[in-house]
């Protein structure tokens, strides 16, 4: 019990260095978190309206854009995670599965914040329209856990990679930015029916075995009151990833974890 | 029985030469290709010791030795790769210079960080927080990131912090080496406050004075291999004697031009007899035998003495003592003995160095520096490292 405490405790002091330390020295501080996205939704609105020539669905970009948002900042934050804390790894004992752990809430935590944005932002054009909000909403904190749980297991392993091999950071950035690609942020799965009729169903069967493919659709259905969210079985099969990876990644985590000292 | 606070049983810590740099994802696959096994070395092996409760073990032994990395293990930021370590109770350990602190976040927040890391609750932190800032004397700056304290004041903070937080073990390596001479007072306060409270305590430390000083048992470790533990005063010389002294060391050196040799140095007391320690108020005599080479004019014969802490005590020469001797023939063989009556040094122990030089003292004959270890034990119950004759009149 006494450790179980003293791993909040700890937890808490490392997701609150991680978040002041992100904006500290910075003038906007916190609002990065929230401009950097709006920012991106901004040019994606923009350019998906000039290269597709039709109407960008704005707040269904701007809920794309800020869920990764969260993924690729726990990517980044949690690729480091161990690597960049050396000083506490070489020096003091506490249990290390606390770093991804806190890189990640800490990612969460600006993705909440920014949630208050969205809500706001999608809420005006919900009114432009003459919407009204759904109470499809009242899902988003599942979807939320569920995509915590990814970005978690993704810290986990590439937290532990980043020991051995520090080109992960090179190669994840590059692997990151095709991500962005293959995930529907910017676009929404409507987007694929194009390809899967001119080429083949199977091309959509394999890109919602991404794991975010199912929750980015998932969020844009609890935000978005005209939007659908009617998983297949390969939807769903992508969407029960997470869970596998995360366990995957504790034990790869634990296992890596015995050397991080010797490797920093 | 006391309680054990540390134990170790056949421990071990090896590293692979190759993987000691981070790797690249190129050099790793390179590597699986290659058919060399990577190179490694033990860090530590086989070492099996048991520290009780309350008491304090100084860890010693040359750079590179293997000290480092037995805290390391104990303190569990480091895996053993065989054998095995438990400890008991609370750790606190200041590893490699100071505490894990954040560069980005000031003082204050490092020490609740710190806290957080050690297991205690921010409260109690909150309780402590003006006893670590007493301490560490930084009131200015402790709101300042930590990226700009200069190294004195980051292990002040992690003194501070390590010793506050109230553990069971405290694990200290060769930071008080840092701090100015004011800090290392207060520290050395503190750990006697330590050892007066019953906790553990295990130190790195060069300063083998200080080890000797505050310790109830020496470790010496040696290439990786725990070579003695016992009383601190027979470790330290054990040290001195075969893995610094005699030429073995890395303090003791040797030079000159060798026109003047040393062929033999000894160090007798009263009965011609070369034992394992000199008893201070004793007559020692260090007899010099040399060959000349050359044909040498009015050699000066030299000495000097320090403390096991490298501080120079004493030294002089025959020329300021006015003692000529003569001309040396090339080819000569002799004697010069340098005659202490009485010894006025005190218990510990001390490096002598020899030399022969040019009356002009441009040319070094023959010097070698820190070369010979000794012992002295004191006979009575004075203190300090040498004898101030006294008087007391009345």
């Amino acid at each position: 019990m006494r450790s179980i405490q003293a791993n909040w405790e700890l937890l808490r002091a490392l997701v609150s260095r991680e978040l002041k330390s992100r904006y500290k020295g910075s003038a906007l501080g916190v609002l990065w978190s929230l401009l950097t996205p709006m920012f991106m939704a901004v040019i994606y609105a923009f350019f998906f309206r000039l290269l597709s020539g039709r109407a960008a669905n704005t707040p269904s970009i701007i809920v794309g854009v800020f869920a990764w948002q969260y993924t690729a900042v726990s990517v980044q934050q949690g690729m480091g995670c161990v690597t960049s804390n050396g000083n506490l790894v070489k020096k003091v004992s506490f249990a290390r599965t606390i770093l991804p752990i806190s890189t990640t809430v800490a990612a969460g935590i600006d993705y909440l914040i920014s949630l208050v944005v969205q809500l706001g932002v999608v809420g005006f054009f919900l009114f432009q329209n003459g919407e009204a909000w759904s109470a499809k909403f009242l899902f988003l904190p599942l979807i939320f856990i569920h995509h915590s749980i990814f970005n978690l297991a993704l810290a986990f392993l590439l937290g532990a990679m980043n020991v051995y091999f520090r080109d992960t950071r090179h190669v994840v950035g590059v692997l990151l930015s095709a991500f962005f690609f293959l995930s529907p942020a910017m676009y929404d799965l409507s987007f694929l029916e194009r390809f899967a009729s001119e080429m083949s169903p199977w091309i959509t069967q394999l890109y919602t075995l991404n794991p975010l493919a199912g929750i980015f659709t998932a969020y844009r259905w609890a935000f978005l009151p005209s939007a659908d969210f009617t998983p297949t079985v390969w939807m769903w099969t992508g969407m029960s990833f997470p869970f596998v990876l995360v366990i995957m990644g504790w034990f790869v985590y634990k296992r890596a974890q015995r050397n991080f000292a010797d490797f920093i | 029985m006391t309680p054990v606070a540390i134990k170790a049983e056949n421990l071990g810590k090896r590293y692979l030469m190759r993987g000691m740099a981070p790797q690249t994802l190129l050099s790793s696959l390179r590597k699986g290709f290659s058919r060399t096994p990577p190179e490694d070395f033990w860090a530590i092996r086989n070492a099996t010791f048991s520290i009780p409760k309350g008491s304090t073990i100084g860890v010693i032994g040359p750079n590179g030795a293997g000290k480092s990395s037995t805290l390391g293990l104990a303190a569990g930021t480091i895996t053993p790769t065989e054998g095995s370590i438990q400890t008991e109770g609370r750790i606190s350990s200041l590893l490699e210079l100071g505490a894990g602190f954040h560069p980005d976040l000031t003082g204050r927040e490092n020490v609740y960080l710190n806290g957080a890391l050690l297991g205690i609750p921010r409260e109690d932190i909150t309780k402590r927080f003006d006893a670590i800032l007493d301490f560490s004397g930084l009131h200015d700056f402790i709101d300042q990131p930590v990226r700009n304290y200069s190294s004195g004041m980051y292990v002040r903070l992690g003194f501070a912090v390590a010793t506050e937080v109230d553990p069971d073990v405290l694990l200290v390596d060769e930071v008080l080496a840092v701090g100015d001479i004011a800090f290392q007072l207060k520290c050395l306060d503190r750990i006697r406050e330590f050892q007066r409270k019953g906790k553990t305590l295990m130190f790195v430390s060069h300063a083998l004075q200080t080890v000797e000083e505050f310790c109830d048992e020496a470790f010496l470790i040696h290439k990786g291999d725990l070579v003695q533990q016992g009383n601190p005063a027979d470790v330290i010389l054990e040290m001195i004697r075969h893995h610094s002294g005699e030429g073995g060391g890395i303090y003791a050196q040797e030079f000159g031009t060798r026109e003047l040799e040393f062929t033999d140095v000894q160090l007798q007391d009263e009965n011609g007899n070369q034992p394992d320690h000199f008893l201070s108020g004793s007559p020692l005599k260090i007899v010099l035998s040399y060959t000349a080479h050359h044909t040498i004019a009015h050699p000066v014969f030299g000495y000097g003495i320090k403390t096991a802490n490298g501080q120079y005590i004493y030294g002089t020469n025959s020329q300021i003592l006015h003692q000529d001797f003569g001309t040396l023939e090339a080819g000569q063989q002799g004697q010069v003995t340098i005659a202490f009556d009485p010894l006025y040094l005190r218990e510990g122990n001390y490096f002598l160095s020899i030399s022969a030089h040019s009356q002009d003292h441009e040319t070094q004959f023959h010097r070698r520096e820190d070369w010979y270890p000794f012992r002295v034990k004191n006979a009575d119950e004075a203190q300090g490292i040498f004898t101030q004759p006294t008087r007391f009149l009345s």
